[in-house]
């Protein structure tokens, strides 16, 4: 397993990485997608506790009258957190859309969705001036287990360096309810789905496996030795492989002796 | 004498705004009968500078901004960390810090260890210092470190073996690591070093890292100083900005080598050719 993170720290310094990015920038306001899940539930905290609750939008964004109670989950902890909430219905758009492209596909159903939902964060973070909180976990981005521009996108990312066990433990000391905690993980793209069941191994085997081979250093050989089913390892390994392009960006031809990307390298803060 | 760490949070690009930031510090410092005081590695640029490092490079011995500090420096000691280009070496940048005494500057060091790895890339950008030089100060003898030279243990060597009463090391070290306590676990990496180099040195260690948060990464503060004989002075926040004011007392150098003949019967004679054999032999 990752190591027990102390959680008390670890909430400061993210509390503080959160309030210093977006100061930079003279921002002091932060928006994020609310799923009634874990991830999105221990960002909302975070934000809470760094810009102030007033300061942070939880947008509730629903397929129809799909995971009720995902919904009643998230409403609930805004209140709890008391951040505010706005429920926004995507299914009129989608509806429309699919109804002229059709597709049997619930995987391509699911992005199509996971993509509408960021396109109204980043047009409410516009409205209210207001900064995406990036809810992608470690073990989420290592897989490439989310959506390309969809989920994945964001303006910062404070979850990004924890992996989904360690932010379990960080959800209890942040008082996340139990019935948010306890429940399956799931990215919501399809009734039924749920993490565990599409990776095909447990949070606590998949951390880790990844565990060894990104901190631990171990090759395929060295993390089998540890225990692990050489074909756990081997599809773990190929997830990490085949999402590499989730978490860059896009390779630009280079041309010039001075290019975008290659050798035009500024930090990310550069003047804020 | 009092020691003062200026554990700040540098803005990233803005050289005005730091060297504000740094005037009023040295102010705040003389108000506290500091006799000297230690800024962070970069403090008056920040560290995450990439391709800026071109445009906050400036000459300390010509530039009108570092004169505003040389000049605020009478009747006390400071150490401040910036990107250097001198005339002579125009296209150079070096990660330097000088140590500047009542008006004057008394010594630069060029970083010589740049780390290259991982999430450092210093190397791309800043040019390689080449020596560690010890040198007389108001106070005693002092050698300087930027950061990783510290984790080098024979760049401290080779200023305890020239003298040195204090290594003076400033830093802008990320913190990683957050299953311990409140700090980062790496913080302790800095604490063994320090303990160990001013027990065996005899000598005072002083470690000025910064905080703050650059592109995602987190600066760990923990700023400390040991006095000879790996007692503990004082030590810095973790994380938070802080303005650490540490009394120490100089004798304890004198006192140390005293009950401890490390210094006495140091032989750099046999260190050196030792050593010169090693690299006569690499080169062979």
């Amino acid at each position: 397993m990752p190591p027990k993170i102390n959680p008390r720290f670890v909430e400061k310094v993210l509390v503080a990485f959160i309030r210093e990015e977006l100061g930079k920038c003279g921002c002091r306001r932060g928006i994020l997608g609310l799923s009634g899940g874990l991830d999105s539930s221990v960002c909302a905290a975070l934000g809470a506790r760094a810009l102030g609750p007033k300061n942070v939008l939880g947008l509730i964004m629903p397929y129809g009258g799909g995971f009720p109670e995902d919904v009643r989950d998230a409403a609930n902890l805004a209140r709890r957190l008391g951040i505010r909430q706005a429920v926004i219905d995507i299914s009129p758009q989608i509806d429309v859309y699919f109804a002229a492209h059709p597709t049997d596909s619930r995987v391509q159903r699911g992005n199509k969705m996971a993509r509408e939902r960021m396109s109204i964060l980043y047009d409410y973070s516009a409205r209210e001036g207001s900064f995406i909180l990036g809810t992608s976990n470690k073990t989420e981005l290592l897989i490439g287990y989310g959506t390309i521009h969809g989920d994945m996108a964001c303006a910062i990312n404070p979850m990004g360096d924890l992996y989904k066990t360690q932010v379990r433990e960080l959800a209890a000391h942040l008082r996340i309810p139990a019935a948010i905690r306890k429940k399956a993980p799931t990215a919501g793209l399809w009734a039924g789905q749920t993490d565990e069941g599409e990776i095909g191994l447990s949070y606590e085997e998949l951390d880790e496996i990844l565990f060894g081979l990104v901190e631990g250093r171990m090759s395929r050989s060295e993390a089998v030795a540890a225990g692990h089913a050489p074909a756990a390892v081997d599809r773990v390994l190929r997830k990490i492989k085949a999402s590499e392009f989730k978490r860059r960006m896009p390779p630009i031809a280079k041309l010039s002796p001075r290019s975008v990307g290659h050798d035009f390298l500024y930090p990310y803060d550069w003047g804020k | 004498m009092n020691i003062v760490i200026a554990q700040i949070a540098p803005k990233l690009g803005d050289v005005a705004a730091n060297l504000e930031t740094h005037l009023d510090l040295l102010e705040k410092a003389r108000k506290k009968k500091a006799g000297l005081v230690v800024f962070p590695e970069l403090g008056l640029t920040g560290y995450t500078l990439k391709d800026l490092v071109e445009e906050v490079a400036l000459d300390p011995r010509s530039d009108p901004r570092f004169a505003k500090f040389v000049a605020k420096t009478k009747g006390l000691s400071a150490v401040v960390g910036f990107v250097e280009e001198s005339p002579a070496e125009k296209g150079l940048f070096y990660n330097s810090a000088a140590f500047v005494a009542d008006g004057r500057i008394v010594h630069v060091h060029r970083k010589v260890y740049l780390p290259t790895n991982g999430l450092f890339e210093e190397a791309k950008f800043f040019a390689q210092g080449r020596e560690f030089r010890a040198f007389d100060t108001p106070f005693g003898r002092v050698g300087l470190l930027i950061c990783r030279d510290f984790l080098h243990y024979g760049a401290s060597y080779v200023h305890y073996a020239s003298g040195a009463d204090m290594i003076v090391c400033i830093s802008s070290a990320p913190g990683r690591g957050v299953g311990g306590g409140d700090a980062f676990e790496t913080g302790r990496m800095w604490e063994l070093m320090g303990e160990a180099v001013s027990y065996f040195s005899s000598a005072f260690v002083v470690y000025a890292n910064r905080v703050g948060v650059e592109d995602g990464v987190t600066f760990a503060g923990g700023s400390f100083v040991f006095a000879p004989g790996g007692r503990l002075a004082g030590r810095a926040a973790a994380v938070d900005p802080d303005f650490a004011v540490l009394p120490v007392d100089l004798a304890a150098v004198g006192r140390a080598r005293r009950n401890w003949l490390f210094k006495r019967d140091e032989k750099p004679e046999v260190i050196w050719r030792s050593l010169e054999r090693i690299v006569r032999a690499s080169e062979d």
